[in-house]
C-alpha cells in the first residue's frame, strides 16, 4: 500500500514537471518567435474650412478633375479624400505587417481601416536574393513613379496630396496591382532604373473596363494589364548636401466611366501618357537639423473620345494636355520642430474637342504652410493652413477655400525605417 | 597584342584582390583596415561627427552597399533607423544579414544595461542593451579578433597577412591599454553626468560612475523639469563634470553649468568626431586626456 502511494506520488511529481516547467521557447510547436513586425499608424485630423461639405463636393477644376475635395458617392461606394469633412476626421488606422518570408523573399502588408471599410493599401512580396543590384516586387503596390507617389501618407510633410497628383491620379496616386523590377547600376554614383507592369485601374486617369452595356457597349474594354511605368533616378552628394532627381513616364489605356453621375454624365475612352520630373535637394546642418527642397512637375496627355449628354450618345474627339507642379521647402529645426511651405499650380490646361480649343481656365493655384511638433519619433502633430485658389463652382466662378487643419499622426509597434 | 590580352585577363583579378568592405561607422573602418591592410578597401557609411543613431539614408549610400563585397555593422539596433532601407534597396546578396559576408559585431560582445522591460514610455531604448560598446578599449581587442576571423573566412588566401596584422595590432593596442589604465587609475569612482549614456562602456572600463543624463529618457530631448532635477542632483552629489557628446547641442549643458559651475567636457565617440581624432588610438588618447 505504501509502495503504491509512493508510486502514485512520484508519478504525480513527474507529471507536474512536464506540465509546468518547460519554458515557452522550448515548446515543440511554439511559433511566437516568428511574429512579423507589426505596427499601427493612426492618422486623424480636425478640419475647419470656409466652405461646407456640401458646397465642396460640387467644386471642380474645369477640364482636369471634378469632386476633388470632400467625399462623394460613386458606384455605391463612398470615396473620401484625406481630411474630407469639417470637424474631426479619422483618415485611417494603418496596420502594417512585414517580415522575411524565407531566405529569398520579404513580405509587407499595409491595411487601411477607415469609415470606408478596409482597404488594402499595399500587399506585396519583394526579392532579396537576385543580386546584380536587381530587386523585384509584385502584388498591390505604390508605383515608384516620381518622388512622392511611393511614400505612404504618414511620411508626407503635408497632410494632403499635392494638387497636381490628386487632380491627375486621385488621392492614392498610382496604387495598383502589378509587378515591378528595379536595377541599381554598379556605378560610383547612384543610378536606378525601374519598370512596372500594372493592372491600370486608376479612376482619374487610367482604366480598362468596358463602358456601358456589355452586349452593346459604348466603349469596349481593354485587356489588363494596361498601364506601364518606367523611371530613372540618380543621386549624388556635395558635402552635406544631397541631390536626388528622377524622370518618370507612364502610359496606359483610359476608360473613365461617369455615366451614372446625376449631374452631366460623361465617359472617356482613349490612351494616356503621364510624364514626371522630380528634384529633391537636402542640406543637413547636423544630425537633427536640415533644409529640404522638394519639387515635382507632372504633365499628361489624354487622347480619345468623350461621350456626353444623358444617354452618352454624343461622341467627340478629345485631346487634353495638362501640366502642373508643386514645390515645397521644409526646415527641420531639431528633433521637435519642423516648418514648411508649399506652392502648387496647374498652369497648362489645353482641352481640345474635335480640334477646337475649349479655352478652359489655367490659373489653378494652391498655397500651404505648416508647423509640426514631434513629441518623439513616433508621434507628430501638425498645424497646416491651405489657401486653395483652384476650384470653380458650377456657374464657372472661382472659389477660394481656406482650410485650417490640425493633424495627429501616431505610430506604435515595430515600424521599419523609411528610405530617402 | 598578346601582352594586352594578358593585361586584360589580369585586370579583373587585381580588382578581385581588393575586398570592398562597407562598414557602418568610422571606428569599424579603421579597425578593419588595420587587420586587412592593403588587401581590403573600406567604405564608411556614417560620418563620425554626427549622431550614430540618426544617419540620413542618402541614395549615395545605397550605391556603396550595392557595390560592396561584405558589410560590417555595429548592431545592437544602433543602425536600425537607417541601414535596413539601404540594404533593402541595394539588392546585394553579399550584404544581406543572412550572408556569410555580413558581420554584426554586437553578436560578439556582452552588452550591458539590457533593459528588463521594453516599453516606449521609457524613451527610445535599445532592447538588446547599450550598443556603444566600442568605447571600452578592451572591447576593441575582442572586435579585432572577430574581424580577423571574418576577413580570413572571406579571403583564405591572405590568412597569414591577416594573422600577422592582427598580432601586431594586438601587441600595440595592449601597450596602449596599459598606458590608458595608468592614466585613468586615479579616476576610479569619479561621478559624471552625460547627455545620453553613450560612454557606458568607457565608464565601465575605468570605473567612472554615471549618475544622470541631461536627456530625461533615451532619445527624448531635454525638458526644463528634468534639467532642474539634474541641477539639484549636481549640487547634491558633486560630480566632476558633464561628459558631453559632440553632436547634441551643449545649450542645456551650458545652462546647467552656469547654475552649478560644473565643467563641460566634450567627449568624442568616434574617429572624425573632432578634427584632431584621426585614428582609434587618438580617440582613446583624447578621451582619457579629457577627463583628467
Amino acid at each position: 500500500m505504501k509502495k503504491l502511494l509512493l508510486l502514485a506520488l512520484s508519478g504525480a511529481l513527474v507529471y507536474g514537471e512536464v506540465v509546468g516547467v518547460i519554458p515557452a521557447n522550448k515548446r515543440t510547436f511554439d511559433q511566437s518567435q516568428y511574429i512579423p513586425d507589426i505596427s499601427v499608424v493612426l492618422d486623424a485630423s480636425y478640419v475647419n474650412r470656409n466652405k461646407t461639405n456640401d458646397e465642396l463636393q460640387h467644386l471642380e477644376l474645369p477640364g482636369v478633375a471634378h469632386a476633388l475635395l470632400g467625399s462623394h458617392e460613386h458606384d455605391g461606394a463612398n470615396h473620401a479624400t484625406y481630411n474630407a469633412d469639417q470637424g474631426f476626421n479619422l483618415n485611417y488606422a494603418e496596420l502594417v505587417f512585414s517580415s522575411n518570408v524565407d531566405p529569398f523573399l520579404t513580405m509587407d502588408a499595409i491595411l487601411h481601416f477607415s469609415k470606408n471599410g478596409v482597404e488594402v493599401e499595399e500587399a506585396y512580396f519583394t526579392s532579396t536574393a537576385l543580386g546584380h543590384g536587381l530587386r523585384a516586387r509584385a502584388g498591390k503596390l505604390l508605383s515608384n513613379f516620381g518622388y512622392l507617389n511611393a511614400q505612404h501618407h504618414h511620411y508626407w510633410d503635408f497632410g494632403d496630396m499635392p494638387l497636381v497628383y490628386e487632380a491627375f491620379l486621385g488621392s492614392h496616386g498610382i496604387n495598383e496591382l502589378g509587378a515591378q523590377i528595379q536595377w541599381t547600376a554598379p556605378t560610383p554614383i547612384y543610378m536606378m532604373a525601374g519598370f512596372e507592369v500594372l493592372q491600370g485601374e486608376n479612376e482619374q486617369m487610367f482604366g480598362n473596363a468596358t463602358i456601358g452595356d456589355i452586349e452593346d457597349p459604348i466603349a469596349k474594354g481593354k485587356d489588363a494589364p494596361s498601364l506601364f511605368v518606367g523611371y530613372a533616378k540618380t543621386s549624388f552628394d556635395l558635402g552635406d548636401t544631397t541631390f536626388f532627381g528622377g524622370l518618370s513616364y507612364a502610359q496606359g489605356s483610359s476608360r473613365i466611366d461617369h455615366s451614372d453621375d446625376e449631374e452631366s454624365p460623361h465617359a472617356f475612352t482613349g490612351d494616356s501618357k503621364l510624364y514626371g520630373a522630380d528634384l529633391v535637394i537636402l542640406h543637413a546642418f547636423d544630425s537633427y537639423s536640415s533644409l529640404k527642397w522638394q519639387s515635382e512637375w507632372l504633365s499628361r496627355e489624354m487622347k480619345g473620345t468623350q461621350y456626353s449628354d444623358a444617354t452618352l450618345s454624343t461622341s467627340s474627339a478629345m485631346k487634353k494636355q495638362q501640366s502642373g507642379l508643386y514645390t515645397q521647402l521644409i526646415y527641420t529645426h531639431d528633433q521637435n520642430w519642423k516648418f514648411g511651405a508649399r506652392y502648387e499650380a496647374i498652369c497648362h490646361n489645353d482641352v481640345k474637342v474635335n480640334g477646337v480649343n475649349t479655352n478652359k481656365p489655367r490659373d489653378f493655384r494652391k498655397y500651404s504652410a505648416m508647423i509640426e511638433y514631434h513629441t518623439s519619433e513616433f508621434a507628430r502633430f501638425r498645424l497646416q493652413y491651405n489657401r486653395n485658389d483652384s476650384l470653380y463652382n458650377e456657374d464657372g466662378f472661382k472659389q477660394t477655400i481656406d482650410t485650417i487643419m490640425l493633424q495627429a499622426n501616431i505610430s506604435i509597434g515595430a515600424h521599419g525605417a523609411h528610405s530617402f | 597584342m598578346k601582352k594586352l590580352l594578358t593585361l586584360l585577363t589580369l585586370l579583373p583579378l587585381t580588382l578581385l584582390a581588393h575586398l570592398n568592405i562597407a562598414v557602418s561607422y568610422p571606428y569599424i573602418g579603421a579597425l578593419t583596415k588595420s587587420i586587412g591592410g592593403e588587401h581590403i578597401n573600406t567604405v564608411v557609411l556614417a560620418k563620425g561627427n554626427w549622431d550614430p543613431h540618426f544617419v540620413i539614408p542618402r541614395p549615395s549610400l545605397i550605391t556603396k552597399v550595392r557595390n560592396a563585397d561584405a558589410l560590417i555593422m555595429n548592431g545592437g539596433q544602433l543602425e536600425i533607423g537607417w541601414l535596413p532601407p539601404l540594404i533593402n534597396r541595394a539588392g546585394n546578396p553579399r550584404t544581406s544579414p543572412r550572408a556569410s559576408s555580413f558581420l554584426n559585431l554586437s553578436h560578439h560582445i556582452e552588452l550591458i544595461n539590457k533593459p528588463v522591460d521594453v516599453d516606449r514610455k521609457d524613451g527610445d531604448i535599445h532592447p538588446d542593451g547599450n550598443p556603444h560598446f566600442h568605447l571600452n578599449p578592451n572591447n576593441i581587442l575582442l572586435l579585432a579578433g572577430v574581424i580577423k576571423k571574418f576577413l580570413i573566412s572571406l579571403d583564405h588566401e591572405h590568412q597569414e597577412v591577416y594573422e600577422k596584422n592582427y598580432a601586431s595590432f594586438l601587441s600595440s593596442w595592449s601597450e596602449k591599454i596599459k598606458g590608458w589604465e595608468q592614466k585613468m587609475a586615479a579616476k576610479k569612482g569619479m561621478k559624471v553626468i552625460q547627455f545620453h549614456d553613450n560612454l557606458a562602456y568607457f565608464n565601465q572600463a575605468y570605473g567612472l560612475q554615471n549618475i544622470g543624463t541631461i536627456e530625461p529618457l533615451p532619445g527624448i530631448p531635454p525638458s526644463s523639469k528634468h534639467t532642474f532635477k539634474i541641477i539639484e542632483l549636481i549640487k547634491e552629489q558633486k560630480p566632476c563634470c558633464i561628459l558631453h557628446d559632440v553632436y547634441h547641442s551643449t545649450k542645456t549643458a551650458e545652462y546647467i553649468s552656469s547654475k552649478t559651475g560644473i565643467k563641460i567636457v566634450l567627449m568624442p565617440h568616434d574617429i572624425n568626431s573632432l578634427e584632431s581624432i584621426d585614428d582609434l588610438g587618438s580617440l582613446f588618447d583624447h578621451l582619457t586626456e579629457a577627463v583628467q
